[in-house]
């Protein structure tokens, strides 16, 4: 296996999974067809849902595959969220920057997910709608100091206006990239270790090297 | 020898009398009713086929007794309640028949891991059924099939051969490893899939989609063989779970489409359409054997919720949409094993497409779903806690006060069946009343003829009866006199001609 960390041109794809979080209403789903469909408010989007969608990428040669997970966003599907972000590497959380309450949501999220997952997962705060900015009631300052004490980029989008979506994605991918890489060099440090914890299972390992000396399938 | 020595203490015993009843020429034994030991063999086997075959019998008997009454009662239980959101009610009972005798055999098959049957007849035609053999229902063809599409399917690989023999060997060590927790044996498995799809990586050089093909095959394979030893195995409460979500859904008859902001309109018959499928979809699910084909199913039923949506919203489902309509879905299907079936897929399936493919992200929608339907009180459904006590207490159902208002062919009937039920009290009221007019009569009658009574005893006593007596007889005496003379001064009648006579002419 290719090591992410050195190669320039390595042949490892990266996989990684996002989960979009927010409030009902304040355009998670017009985001992310934004995003991947380039398409808003459409009438004849080719897809038949929004929750569940993925982008391919290359980003520095590396190939990336984006899985975005779209989540409820009613207040009474809030305990439900474990289940949706766990194991996933990034999350973008959406508030509306006419709506202060969707603010205070995401505020909670952040809350929950660094106490949930900690460090290891990049974190985006996303105010959507930048372009009803005359009906703004989260200041700007306000949300990026916020983001920024707790380790999160702030990203100003607008679905309608197709503004400052590309960037968001592109960014958050190449953090989840830096922390994919910093966990494989942590675990090749630690190979040794790490093999041996999970030798539990009998596989028998001699005889692959056999295998290909004595070639008994290759010609089918 | 032994008639001599029987002679001698006095018994006497015949040659013959020894001798196996069944005239086989052998000696007989008294412990055996005087057969010999290969005739009472026979006898005795024959006997306790018959022992068992009417044992058999009658179990199968009770048992479609037992699912008759579960069924009627099934229906009852649900036809009440569903007859709003299911506009083609009896449509879709007829198509979830299969599936719903999977939730039935699944109460009376004492170990849940057996993989139910496609239908009741082939319940009926199983020649050697035994309720202890119903384990082994799935035949081992099954498994050798699967054998034989792997070695298929690896064959033209360079490895192939190598591949085969490290999964069989797995296979066969698990098959021991029964006894460990469902945990550790999901550990085992992943462990395995883990080293052998990393040896993979280095050998197709990081092609991840041959990898992945050939993890897929490794899982048909595993899976199908394991199925019965590792799915809902007796060291874990899944069955405990399966009963208990079964009997929460159950309980939660009552929801409706506009409780949970569903946004599906089942009105329009292609909706309807794909909320049966999705239904049917679900079920299936615990009919599969391979984690991966569980997914499947799971996805199916997802596709066609988002085509239900779809139509209904003439815009692309978000999960805002999409979540609540799963849950509906599930409330609505009560999938078989649902418990046991997520903890399955969760422990033996594929990592890679748990976690970040399209089949995960439906699956962990389902989990989401299964533990919103746990924890589902009042609040959530927008119902104060007394409503949400009222409907889960079967005290109160939220489709009666709707009845009348409601445009469903579902509701119009119900509404309908009001109307007569309000027509029959409103008849009964009147017949009472009835009743009660003729009973008030007859004390009338009764008061008035004392009444008459009183007045003429009170007349009689008032005048003497000599007085009276003479008076009535001559009285009536001219009445009858007079009625004889109407004829008699009518004598001019004499004189008339005869009345005519009827004549018949000739036509």
């Amino acid at each position: 296996m290719a090591a992410g960390g050195t190669g320039g041109n390595s042949n490892k794809t990266y996989s990684f999974k996002v989960v979009l979080l927010g409030e009902g209403c304040v355009g998670k789903t017009s985001l992310v067809l934004r995003y991947c469909e380039n398409k808003f408010n459409d009438k004849h989007i080719t897809t038949l849902q929004a929750s569940f969608l993925t982008k391919k990428l290359n980003i520095t040669g590396k190939r990336v595959n984006l899985a975005i997970w779209d989540t409820a966003g009613q207040e009474r599907f809030h305990a439900l969220g474990p289940i949706y972000y766990r194991d996933s590497n990034g999350a973008i959380l959406v508030y509306d920057i006419t709506d202060e309450d969707s603010f205070q949501k995401v505020k909670n999220w952040v809350k929950e997910l660094r106490k949930m997952l900690g460090n290891e997962i990049c974190l985006c705060i996303v105010g959507n709608k930048i372009d009803l900015d005359k009906d703004r009631h989260v200041s700007v300052e306000e949300a990026e100091s916020y983001a920024e004490s707790v380790g999160a980029k702030h990203y100003h989008t607008s679905a309608k206006l197709n503004k400052g979506i590309e960037e968001l994605f592109l960014d958050l991918c190449k953090r989840m990239m830096e922390t994919a890489q910093a966990e494989e060099r942590l675990k090749g440090n630690g190979a040794s270790q790490s093999a041996s914890s999970r030798r539990g299972v009998q596989i028998v390992d001699d005889e692959p090297q056999a295998t290909p000396a004595g070639g008994c399938c290759s010609s089918g | 020898m032994m008639s001599q020595r029987s002679e001698r203490r006095g018994i006497h015993l015949d040659q013959s009398e020894l001798l196996c009843k069944k005239g086989c020429g052998y000696y007989g034994n008294t412990a055996w009713q005087g057969l010999c030991s290969k005739c009472w063999r026979e006898e005795n086997q024959r006997e306790r086929q018959k022992q068992i075959q009417e044992d058999w019998a009658l179990a199968e008997r009770l048992q479609r007794e037992e699912e008759e009454a579960y069924a009627s009662r099934h229906q009852r239980a649900q036809s009440q309640p569903t007859i709003t959101p299911f506009s083609k009610f009896e449509e879709r009972k007829t198509k979830e028949k299969s599936s719903k005798v999977n939730t039935v055999t699944k109460f009376f098959t004492p170990s849940a891991k057996t993989p139910p049957k496609k239908d009741t007849t082939s319940f009926d035609t199983q020649s050697s059924p035994s309720p202890s053999s119903s384990s082994s229902r799935h035949p081992p063809a099954d498994t050798d099939h699967a054998t034989r599409e792997f070695i298929d399917f690896l064959k033209p690989l360079k490895s192939g051969r190598e591949i085969f023999k490290q999964c069989r060997a797995f296979t066969e060590s698990m098959v021991y490893k029964r006894d460990m927790g469902a945990d550790e044996l999901s550990e085992c498995v992943q462990d395995f899939y883990q080293n052998l799809s990393d040896r993979l990586q280095t050998q197709f050089k990081g092609s991840t989609e041959h990898v992945e093909s050939v993890m897929d095959e490794v899982e048909k394979y595993m899976m199908t063989r394991l199925y019965k030893e590792v799915f809902c195995p007796e060291t874990t409460d899944d069955e405990k779970k399966d009963l208990a979500i079964q009997k929460r859904i159950r309980a939660l008859h009552w929801v409706t489409i506009e409780m949970l902001c569903v946004p599906v309109d089942e009105e329009i018959p292609e909706v309807s359409d794909s909320v049966v499928k999705a239904i049917t979809d679900v079920i299936e699910m615990d009919s599969k054997r391979v984690p991966k084909d569980k997914l499947a199913c799971i996805t199916r039923c997802s596709k066609h919720i988002f085509n239900a949506i779809k139509i209904s919203k003439k815009e692309a489902a978000s999960a805002d949409d999409f979540l609540p309509t799963l849950i509906y879905i599930v409330l609505k299907a009560n999938p078989p094993r649902l418990q046991s079936n997520i903890q399955y897929i969760t422990r033996f399936c594929n990592p890679s497409r748990l976690m970040t493919g399209e089949d995960g992200y439906y699956f962990t929608n389902l989990c989401c779903a299964v533990a919103f339907i746990e924890k589902l009180d009042g609040q959530s459904l927008n119902l104060s806690p007394e409503e949400f006590e009222l409907y889960m207490s079967g005290q109160a159902s939220p489709h009666w006060p709707q009845g009348a208002g409601a445009s469903s062919p579902g509701s119009a009937a119900l509404s309908q069946v009001h109307k007569r039920l309000d027509l029959l009290t409103g008849l009964g009221e009147r017949q009472d009343r009835v009743i009660e007019k003729a009973r008030q009569l007859e004390s009338d009658l009764i008061d008035w003829t004392d009444e008459v009574e009183q007045k003429v005893q009170s007349v009689l006593e008032s005048f003497p009866q000599e007085t009276h007596n003479p008076t009535a007889t001559t009285a009536s005496g001219t009445t009858s006199a007079a009625a004889s003379a109407i004829d008699s001064d009518n004598v001019e009648n004499e004189r008339l001609p005869p009345p005519l006579q009827p004549q018949v002419f000739a036509g």
